[in-house]
């Protein structure tokens, strides 16, 4: 057993080559964790999901209606951050009086609408923000 | 090839089938597409250690080719050929340098190099360069299973017979 040797070494360096992959994997998964994503918007009809619109890519602001099936309408304004409704032509105008919201905590309801948005955010930052304010 | 030669063989690859089988039941280890122990990879590695690379080619073949037939669609038998024709190569080459001595490294490379070659093909078939996000997880989880095997492999052989 002349080459003992050499099969040990060629051992050792195909383990230093394992090691090394590994290794390489390893960093490129924490290097591309994936990136925090910021405030989504969803918009939902009935519970169902009808529009979902991430709030850190708007620029500019911009409305669009949205007609339920009873005829009933809501005017959905969004701006950078925020979002909130319009107009609306149910009878108590709830939804209106919420005004914009930017944080998962409220979300804004028309119920005789059956339309309800509500802010996801995937980013798994504490907020610094006060939890709630009542005036 | 003498009858006592494909009698054994066909053990073999009775044998790899019935693991291949047995595996197939098991709920998947991780959420990630391709990522398997890949059992069946221990009977071409006791070939390897005890044969020539010709009974594990043979044996591997048949496996891939009734395992197609029997569970899969044409295309895992693509995936698996990509996967296992790599991987058998490399571990030849490996276990020859290594003069059988270390089939924890031997089934270590063929791990890697089955998932490499598997995901390879998956970006070939699928024309989605984005597969290729898989790789972090899919080498590491070679290496592992792949040790996994080769000890598999290094205990199996004890138990078996010298032919």
């Amino acid at each position: 057993m002349g080459n003992a040797k050499s099969v040990r070494r060629t051992a050792l360096f195909i383990t230093i080559f394992l090691i090394l992959v590994t290794a390489v994997s390893a960093g490129c998964l924490f290097a591309a964790a994936p990136p925090s994503r910021g405030p989504v918007a969803e918009i939902y009809q009935n519970g169902l999901l009808i529009r979902s619109i991430p709030l850190d890519q708007v620029s500019e602001p911009f409305s669009f209606l949205i007609e339920g099936e009873n005829g009933g309408r809501n005017l959905i304004e969004v701006r950078p951050g925020s979002i909130g409704v319009l107009q609306a032509d149910c009878p108590d105008q709830i939804c209106v009086r919420q005004g914009f919201i930017d944080s998962p905590l409220i979300p804004v309801a028309c119920v005789p609408n059956g339309l309800v948005i509500l802010i996801r955010n995937d980013a798994e930052t504490v907020s610094e923000s006060p939890d709630l304010t009542t005036y | 090839m003498g009858t006592k030669k494909l009698t054994v063989l066909s053990l073999y690859a009775a044998l790899s089938l019935a693991i291949y089988a047995a595996e197939s039941a098991l709920p998947p280890l991780a959420p990630i597409p391709g990522f398997k122990l890949g059992l069946a990879n221990i009977v071409t590695l006791i070939l390897l250690l005890r044969g020539t690379t010709r009974d594990a080619a043979l044996v591997l073949t048949v496996r891939i080719l009734l395992s197609a037939m029997l569970f899969g669609q044409a295309m895992s038998l693509l995936y698996s050929l990509a996967g296992g024709v790599c991987s058998l190569f490399v571990m030849s080459v490996v276990n020859r340098l290594l003069r059988r001595r270390y089939p924890l490294l031997t089934g270590a490379m063929g791990g890697l190099f089955h998932n490499a070659a598997q995901l390879a093909a998956a970006v070939a078939v699928t024309a989605t360069p984005g597969v290729i996000a898989y790789l972090p997880f899919l080498l590491p989880g070679g290496i592992l299973t792949g040790l996994f095997t080769g000890l598999c492999a290094f205990s199996a052989d004890h138990f078996l017979p010298r032919s």
